[in-house]
């Protein structure tokens, strides 16, 4: 299988994940479709790393991973934050800041 | 031979004494939570903070210590040259400067001031590694240090929605423009079968230059960094997380974020990319024009300081990229120049920004600052400086930034840009005047309001700390010394040279 | 320490004073800053004296040292550094402005003690000193421009300090256009030099001039033309003088120091330190030389009819300066700056002791109205008459050798310069009639009752205070004089201040006496060693100029006694024989209204015109109602794009990646 398919497969992904965080309310879902597109990345990591005989990209891939898990710890921790200041969960109620 | 070999392994060489002001920032990072763990009070609210400023003033010092070393440490993962080392300096002035002005702030004490102050190293110390990079996994693992911490800091003041509100929008905004990035980075890698600059540079000049996935590893390599460095279009979270988040970490983000996204510009495009400079210059160039013409626009007709700032800052670093777009070793020192510059003059408007915060009950509205002037020229002259800098107005230090940048543009050829810098100051007159006029030509709003309401409850005002009269020391003197440093500079620029210079060395084999 | 470490001292030393004052007023108490101010000058002098010590210890072929801190730009063309020159003709003029400065610096302690601006009065006059010192130590034109700008706004400050009188603010205003368009002609003559020349460094400049210039070539005449109305405006030369008078709103040490000592004298400084430049482009020296000229004339006979005892002295310095531009101009160089150093002497101590006479008014400058108080103010009165004397040009006082001077350098040139010579002596006869017509008129006859009641000890304070100017009641609030008047007899500074000068005013000319003791030329002669000019008037020349000055002296003298002290009344008379030469005088030679109808009015009616219809059609209506239409309007996209949505950023995100994206494919 050429890499070009790996590659398909990763953009259509990315491309989801891209959809997601443009379509979804809840910041749940849009911590989840960033994953997608993070995972969508570390697929083609390891498809180059493949095609090019070294590690570098499973390396790369590994760490993506970690970041991922940061930064979606993070974002829950914020979200947790608002649900107990009554704050609604819903990306498009948070337009205090705006112009 | 093969179990002496697991019986003691090789790790890569280490030279500490390059990866000292790493070891620094991260050793304080510890430190410092762990002090904010102790019952005492007085441990917490005041010898945290100062451990924060002996952190980095170590840091400071250890990279005085290693300034004429050119280093590659660890492997090669990260080099300590003179860049590193001028950044670094750059982002611990601001760290120092963001301590001491949350040093007495709402945030630190909503969200313990352990963790508020090692957050805040915790993001100096990617700083330090996203500059230092020598390779795509370092480059990412150090953005995202820089990223996670910030996300936190906004987010810091809990019982401000608004707070709450800048955190999520930029932990959303920043994972898609991490995501970019690390897909770029991907396919950079894929492109050239190395995550190593030199690798990669060796193999662009091989012949790979015009490869369709290197092409389009470098466009989401550069959205992603643009996207950290808020040039437009990927400046939106701007304005909205500078104007929610806490005034302290707005100036940490305007200045030392800014400072270290440049740094990586410099390096990624001038080092690891000088080769594809044909393909990436008028991309960057166009990217600088927009924001330079963006946010000068975007920043009329604001009324709240920090987001007039917020704009400000994407049309300041429109001027920036234009220097590094340009690719020669001027444009390196103009950009390390206007780097410095912009710390100071940024630094000078926030420290008065925050006082004035803390003394009226009108946040950071041009209501705070209206009769500043007669009311306290301690702070309204540094204010007062920091917007004529901004603005690049003579015998202020933003005037040589300025001029440099334009002379580097010039000597390049691109004259057009240039002139778009000089329509854009003057566009930023509009809205820098308008709070100078508010500072010295209005008068402080209604009959002593500032002595008499009080800061609201909503604001957070908890009478024990916001006591009122105050003399807010500490942001008196981080205003009054860069807001001086500011004019000295204008006057004074030749030790700025000599530091662009230094810095551009590391670059100048490359260009 | 060297001369160069010395003279960045003397610069820094009045720098520190003004931050001092600036940063501290509030709490400093009553006179500090005065000491402060006075401290940080004689700080300056001290250190003119050692770079003067140390300057003269080298060999006179090596007396031009440059020194330079730092760099302000380094760019393609333009080598721009804070550099000083520090040569003979520099070390002299810092001790001229630094002495001088430091004597009026103490007058003023007690001076201004009652006003309540007193700690902005010197950190402003500290500033000037500043300023002025750096204008006269600058080693390129980068730096003098500096110095030349900040005088200027010194003075405008200066002139309106008492800012509740709007007589004061105007003046200050008018000053402060007039400099602008001498400190446009400076600008633009540097650009001429620098264009040909390619360095803003005066000894580089000066090197390569006889090169890149030919000898009355149309760029240099152009270049010398445009530094000479920054010299006129600065100097109050015609027709860019009518600011000087109107200077005289300052408060009376203002008027000492800048506009008679110091600042005024800048052209002549100017024109002595472009000399090279000026000795390739004879016909701006025959344009300075005749404009001195002619202003040393017209200033002397407006000085004879005005009335306002500050501007009698006020013409007087225009005219004292018209022959120092005359002299260097003419290249007599020394002798100009030897001039300018008396004059500094004398003139500031005519101010001092009118400060005085003004002070025991009550306020009131008006020759009409202040008479007979030598009895009142015995001290005032000497030091008056001892400025006066050297004035007028009697022997030995510092004025006789100095004006002497200038004219046997200009008669031994021959030709044309003959006609300058002659009105040079015209001139010192009218000096001499005027400041005894002053003289007499204020110290002189019947003590009016302001001198009568300080004869019995007790200090005229009116009433109401008014302005002088206008009679206007005035605004009693910070900004205006004070109700306190201080004269000499009762302050031990101004004193001690005005005793020095007049010893100076008096015994000055010993560094130049003819044939005897040519100190100041011997000092002086490095930096023109390179002169082309060379005068060297007979002794018979000298000695019949020295007859000649000592004569038209004491006849103007003696002309002043029979007119208003031997036959009082007879002034009106020949006032009413020479009506229109009276008018003339008396209505300053129309230059107001001549400026007013020649320049003012045709741009006001210009502006009217282009207000009406260029302006608020293509201007207003086009240009710039059209660009903030569309600043307006791309702001108000860019805030409506920032609509609050994390989505829509996010999607703005995708849209400029893909367009980054589409760009980099479009590449490959």
């Amino acid at each position: 299988m050429t890499i070009a398919w790996y590659l398909a497969v990763s953009a259509l992904i990315f491309a989801i994940g891209v959809g997601g965080v443009l379509v979804r309310r809840n910041p749940l879902v849009v911590l989840l479709c960033l994953e997608l597109m993070l995972n969508a990345a570390n697929l083609a990591l390891i498809g180059f790393s493949r095609m090019w005989g070294n590690d570098d990209g499973q390396i790369f891939a590994l760490i993506v991973m970690v970041v991922a898990a940061c930064e979606v710890t993070v974002g829950l921790g914020v979200i947790v934050a608002m649900h107990r200041h009554r704050l609604p969960i819903d990306v498009d109620s948070m337009r205090e800041l705006q112009g | 031979m093969i179990a002496a070999a697991l019986i003691h392994p090789h790790g890569p060489y280490i030279d500490w004494a390059a990866l000292s002001p790493l070891v620094a920032l991260v050793g304080g990072s510890v430190v410092v939570l762990m002090v904010g763990l102790l019952r005492s009070r007085f441990a917490r609210t005041q010898v945290v903070p100062f451990l924060t400023l002996v952190s980095l003033g170590v840091t400071i010092g250890f990279v005085i210590w290693q300034w004429h070393r050119h280093v590659a440490a660890i492997s090669g993962a990260l080099a300590f040259d003179q860049l590193t080392g001028t950044i670094t300096l750059l982002v611990a002035a601001g760290g120092i400067a963001a301590t001491l002005l949350s040093w007495r702030g709402q945030a630190p004490r909503e969200s313990a001031h352990g963790d508020f102050y090692s957050m805040m190293l915790g993001s100096i110390t990617g700083m330090v590694v996203l500059v230092a990079a020598q390779n795509l996994v370092t480059l990412f693992v150090g953005l995202e240090l820089l990223s996670i911490p910030l996300y936190v800091l906004c987010a810091t003041e809990m019982h401000r929605a608004a707070s709450l509100e800048a955190g999520l929008k930029y932990l959303i905004v920043g994972s898609v423009g991490s995501a970019t990035l690390v897909y770029g980075l991907a396919l950079i890698y894929g492109a050239t079968g190395s995550t190593d600059f030199s690798g990669i540079a060796g193999s662009i000049s091989q012949g790979h230059s015009s490869d369709v996935l290197l092409l389009t590893g470098i466009a989401l390599l550069t959205v992603g960094l643009a996207f950290k460095a808020s040039i437009a279009p990927f400046h939106q979270w701007t304005p909205d997380v500078y104007e929610g988040a806490p005034t302290p970490v707005t100036a940490f983000m305007a200045v030392a974020t800014k400072a270290a996204a440049f740094g990586v510009l410099l390096r990624v495009f001038d080092v690891m990319l000088p080769a594809e400079h044909l393909n990436w210059r008028p991309a960057l160039l166009v990217l600088a024009a927009i924001s330079i013409v963006v946010g000068n626009v975007g920043a009329l007709g604001q009324s709240s300081l920090k987001r007039l700032l917020g704009y400000s800052s994407v049309a300041q670093a429109g001027y920036i990229l234009a220097g590094v777009a340009v690719a020669t070793t001027l444009g390196a020192r103009a950009t390390i120049l206007y780097l410095v510059v912009y710390l100071l003059m940024n630094i000078a408007a926030f420290g008065a920004i925050v006082a004035r915060e803390r003394m009226t009950p009108y946040g950071d509205d041009f209501d705070a600052v209206a009769g500043l002037g007669a009311e306290d020229p301690w702070l309204a002259w540094p204010l007062t400086i920091a917007m004529l800098a901004l603005a690049g107005v003579p015998a202020t230090a933003g005037f040589i930034g300025k001029f440099f940048l334009i002379d580097a543009l010039v000597g390049a050829g691109y004259t057009w840009l240039a002139i778009l810098i000089v329509v854009g100051s003057m566009i930023s007159l509009g809205y820098y005047l308008r709070v100078i006029n508010a500072v010295w030509m209005r008068s402080a709003p209604g009959p002593s309001a500032s002595a008499a309401a009080g800061v609201p409850v909503i604001a957070g005002g908890s009478p024990e700390a916001d006591a009122l009269g105050q003399t807010h020391i500490e942001l008196r003197f981080a205003a009054v010394v860069f807001g001086g440093a500011t004019v000295f500079f204008g006057i004074v620029p030749q030790p700025l040279f000599d530091l662009a210079q230094h810095a551009a060395n590391t670059l100048s084999g490359a260009l | 320490m060297n001369a160069t470490h010395a003279a960045w001292l003397v610069l820094a030393a009045p720098l520190a004073g003004t931050l001092v004052i600036a940063l501290s007023f509030k709490w400093l108490p009553r006179q500090t800053a005065g000491w402060i101010g006075t401290l940080a000058i004689a700080v300056s002098f001290g250190y003119s004296i050692v770079a003067f010590v140390q300057l003269q210890s080298l060999s006179p072929e090596h007396r031009e040292l440059t020194s330079s801190l730092w760099t302000i730009a380094r760019t393609t063309g333009v080598d721009a550094s804070a550099t000083i020159l520090v040569d003979p003709l520099s070390v002299f003029m810092i001790l001229v402005v630094s002495g001088v400065s430091m004597l009026i610096h103490l007058y003023s302690v007690s001076y201004l003690k009652g006003d309540r601006g007193y700690a902005r009065f010197f950190a402003y006059l500290n500033y000037f000193v500043f300023s002025m010192l750096l204008l006269v130590l600058a080693g390129n034109f980068l730096l003098l421009i500096v110095g030349w700008a900040f005088v200027g706004a010194a003075s405008y400050m200066l002139i309106s300090f008492w800012y509740r009188r709007a007589s004061a603010t105007q003046a200050g205003i008018k000053a402060f256009v007039i400099n602008v368009i001498g400190d446009a002609g400076l600008v633009l003559g540097t650009f001429f030099i620098f264009r040909s020349s390619h360095s803003l460094d005066f000894v580089a400049t000066f090197r390569v001039a006889p090169h890149v210039f030919a000898y009355g070539s149309g760029g240099i005449t152009a270049g010398c033309l445009l530094l000479l109305v920054g010299a006129f405006a600065k100097s109050a030369q015609i027709p860019l003088h009518t600011w000087l008078p109107d200077a005289m709103e300052g408060p009376t040490p203002v008027s000492a120091l800048i506009h008679a000592a110091t600042m005024v004298t800048a052209g002549v400084y100017l024109i002595a330190r472009m000399h090279p430049l000026f000795q390739l482009a004879p016909a701006a020296q025959d344009v300075g030389a005749i404009v001195g000229c002619l202003t040393l004339l017209i200033a002397g006979t407006i000085a004879l009819a005005a009335v306002d005892i500050k501007r009698v002295i006020a013409y007087s310095t225009m005219s004292q300066i018209g022959y120092m531009i005359m002299g260097v101009s003419a290249g007599a160089y020394a002798a100009g700056l030897f001039h300018l150093m008396t004059h500094a002497f004398f003139k500031a101590l005519l101010f001092m002791a009118a400060g005085s006479v003004i002070g025991a008014m009550g306020g009131e400058q008006s020759l009409d109205r202040i008479s007979g108080m030598r009895k009142a103010l015995p001290f005032t009165f000497i030091c008056f008459l001892v400025g006066g004397l050297a004035l007028s040009g009697i022997p030995p006082f510092s004025g006789f050798f100095s004006k002497d001077d200038i004219l046997a350098q200009i008669g031994s040139r021959g030709g044309w310069y003959w006609a300058l010579y002659a009105a040079g002596y015209l001139g010192a006869g009218l000096t001499a009639l005027y400041t005894f017509r002053m003289i007499f008129r204020a110290f002189l006859g019947e003590p009016n009752p302001q001198a009568r009641e300080l004869e019995h000890g007790h200090l005229f304070h009116p009433e109401q205070p008014t302005n002088p100017a206008n009679g206007e009641v005035e605004d009693t609030d910070v900004g205006f004089p004070g109700p306190d008047h201080v004269i000499a007899e009762r302050a031990l500074p101004m004193r001690v201040a005005m005793s020095l000068l007049a010893l100076l005013a008096i015994a000055g000319g010993i560094v130049g006496i003819p044939k005897t003791t040519s100190w100041l030329e011997n000092f002086l002669a490095p930096t023109f060693a390179g002169s082309t000019i060379h005068l060297a008037p007979s002794n018979t020349l000298i000695y019949v100029g020295l007859a000649l000055g000592t004569v038209i002296g004491l006849g103007g003298i003696g002309l002043a006694w029979v007119v208003w002290v031997a036959r009082p009344g007879s002034s009106t008379v020949i006032a009413a024989r020479l009506a229109p030469a009276y008018r003339l005088f008396a209505g300053k030679w129309y230059f107001d209204e001549l400026i007013d109808a020649l320049v003012v009015r045709p741009a006001t009616w210009f502006g009217r015109f282009a207000q009406g219809s260029f302006e608020r059609v293509f201007v207003n209506g086009t240009l710039i109602g059209g660009t903030t239409a569309i600043v307006r309007a791309g702001s108000a996209v860019v805030r409506s794009a920032e609509s609050g949505f994390v989505r829509y950023y996010v999607a703005f995100v995708v849209i400029g990646l893909s367009g980054v994206g589409l760009y980099f494919l479009v590449q490959s």
